[in-house]
């Protein structure tokens, strides 16, 4: 029973793998693809420090995206975990809502917010603040963190919800009994019950964010690059298959390294499933 | 307990934030202007209009629709029977979820590339039916998995059990006694699959060959050129998708309540 499936994803998934670890290590020339061995891809990417420089790019663009939606979806998931009835009901799909639809509509959704002509620089303009239009709200690496927040944070917001709405309210009626104050009630009581919740989160924005693509493409500009548009950019553009296969490996082998990090604290079940070991 | 009003205050300027860049599109949808942007020139329909009448997005749309239901169909029937087979004794049962959790644990760009590389290194031709399906597959079936694995588990094996000692072939059990009580939960897995897959986007873009799914219509359009009539096509494209996800929502929610009563 388990075969087909296993079958599937051995084919269209640990094979490809194999494929790419195959192809990073060809020739690339301007005659095309060569395929007698050569480490020329992985060559480029440790003498020339750009690769360097984005793929450090990517990870903190992942990792501050990762804590900026931590901050944002926190308090939101306990104003959903404390609402009862009908209300969380309507609230929780009110969050669900937009993410319904492709993440290209919402990251496209920022061009009219940010643009020269967009609702801020209007409303600024209008208001007398600034006299001309501004250019710097799009196309920089603070307009990615605005895109990638604002099309992951349900990955977040909703295992700290479960978890929280999991979470016994009599324990913290209990710290407050003994004398917590509210704080030290949700640093000693919440915040470690809740933790299986929000690394599951991290996990999830981290890994999505890592492998982005879309958001820096449209927001990003030149400053705002990440590893996904310079892998994209070897099939796209330049047509050099082993240094995009290259760079894709080295993005799966630091993401499986994070990874291998969080799932020593909690388990890969737990981290995907949410269960409790 | 309680909601303190700093909470609700917070709650309120969350919804702000994630209701108004939609809200600006719908808006500037219906402006008659030539730029996308302010001020408001008056209202038009005329952009959804031209949006309809290139074809362009209707056939996105189709294409969408084709490979959401195949793909859903495919990977839901492989989920189950992974979730189905794991209820009983499996060689290396451990090294079961890992490699199931790889296509999410992939970044996305490199499962774009992935299977780009390998069509194009066996000769393998791009497109909606071959590539485009495969890769939708393999990115929706973990999901199905992880929304049918925990209702599997949910019901008491003995029900099974007594259908078997009562002379029960295995297939027999599975269409009179498991089927029916998985039934919301798989009609449930089929839409979020399709949900899943017709959203899907990264996966898609490189091994799409020539023909168009709506989201890679949307992306082509913006970066080709910036034209009036994009909002209208967003908004569109949100339509339908939230469209689809409420009809999941509601029939898995009365298929829920069916089996509550059958079951009770």
């Amino acid at each position: 029973m388990v075969v087909p499936g296993l079958l599937w994803l051995a084919v269209f998934a640990v094979v490809p793998l194999g494929f790419l670890a195959t192809v990073s290590l060809w020739k690339h020339s301007l005659f095309g693809l060569t395929t007698a061995v050569s480490l020329d891809a992985y060559r480029i990417i440790a003498n020339e420090p750009v690769y360097a420089l984005v793929l450090w790019q990517t990870l903190r663009i992942a990792l501050v995206t990762t804590l900026l939606s931590l901050v944002i979806s926190y308090p939101l998931a306990m104003f959903l975990a404390r609402l009862k009835g009908h209300h969380k009901t309507l609230a929780v799909v009110l969050v669900f809502l937009p993410f319904w639809t492709s993440y290209v509509v919402r990251t496209f959704v920022w061009l009219p917010m940010l643009g020269r002509s967009g609702v801020v620089n209007s409303t600024l303009l209008a208001l007398g603040i600034i006299d001309k239009p501004l250019d710097w709200l799009l196309y920089n690496e603070g307009t990615v963190y605005v895109g990638l927040v604002y099309v992951y944070t349900l990955y977040m917001t909703l295992p700290i919800y479960l978890s929280l709405d999991r979470l016994d309210p009599k324990l913290v009626e209990a710290a407050n009994d003994l004398g917590a104050t509210p704080l030290q009630a949700f640093r000693r009581v919440v915040l470690p019950l809740t933790m299986p919740g929000i690394w599951s989160g991290c996990t999830m924005v981290f890994l999505l964010s890592c492998g982005a693509y879309v958001t820096p493409q449209l927001l990003g500009g030149t400053s705002g690059h990440m590893l996904g548009n310079v892998i994209a950019a070897q099939f796209l553009h330049t047509n050099n298959w082993p240094l995009g296969a290259a760079l894709s490996l080295i993005l799966v082998v630091v993401v499986i390294g994070f990874l291998f990090v969080a799932g020593r604290r909690l388990g890969l079940q737990q981290l995907f499933m949410g269960e409790r070991r | 307990m309680r909601m303190p009003w700093l909470l609700r205050g917070y709650a309120a300027v969350f919804y702000a934030f994630l209701y108004m860049p939609i809200g600006v599109m719908v808006v500037l949808s219906f402006n008659d202007s030539q730029i996308m942007g302010f001020p408001l020139k008056g209202f038009t329909l005329r952009w959804y209009g031209e949006a309809l009448a290139e074809g362009a997005l209707l056939r996105a749309l189709w294409n969408s629709f084709v490979v959401g239901f195949v793909a859903s169909l495919v990977a839901t029937a492989l989920a189950l029977m992974i979730a189905l087979g794991l209820r009983h004794r499996v060689p290396f049962r451990g090294a079961v979820l890992p490699v199931i959790l790889i296509p999410i644990i992939t970044p996305g760009i490199v499962s774009g590339v992935l299977l780009y590389v390998s069509f194009g290194v066996l000769g393998l031709p791009y497109g909606l039916s071959t590539a485009v399906i495969a890769a939708h597959v393999t990115w929706v079936l973990p999901f199905a998995f992880l929304t049918l694995y925990p209702q599997l588990h949910r019901f008491d094996r003995s029900i099974e059990e007594a259908a078997m000692d009562l002379g029960a072939t295995p297939w027999v059990v599975f269409r009179r006694v498991i089927l029916p009580l998985i039934r919301p939960a798989i009609i449930a897995t089929l839409l979020f699959s399709f949900t899943l897959s017709f959203d899907e986007f990264i996966r898609t873009l490189f091994v799409v060959g020539s023909q168009r799914t709506t989201p890679v219509y949307l992306w082509l359009l913006i970066a080709e050129q910036m034209a009036p009539f994009l909002p209208a096509v967003g908004v569109m494209i949100m339509l339908v998708s939230i469209a689809v996800a409420g009809v999941g929502f509601w029939v898995s929610g009365r298929a829920a309540k069916l089996a509550a009563r059958v079951e009770g």
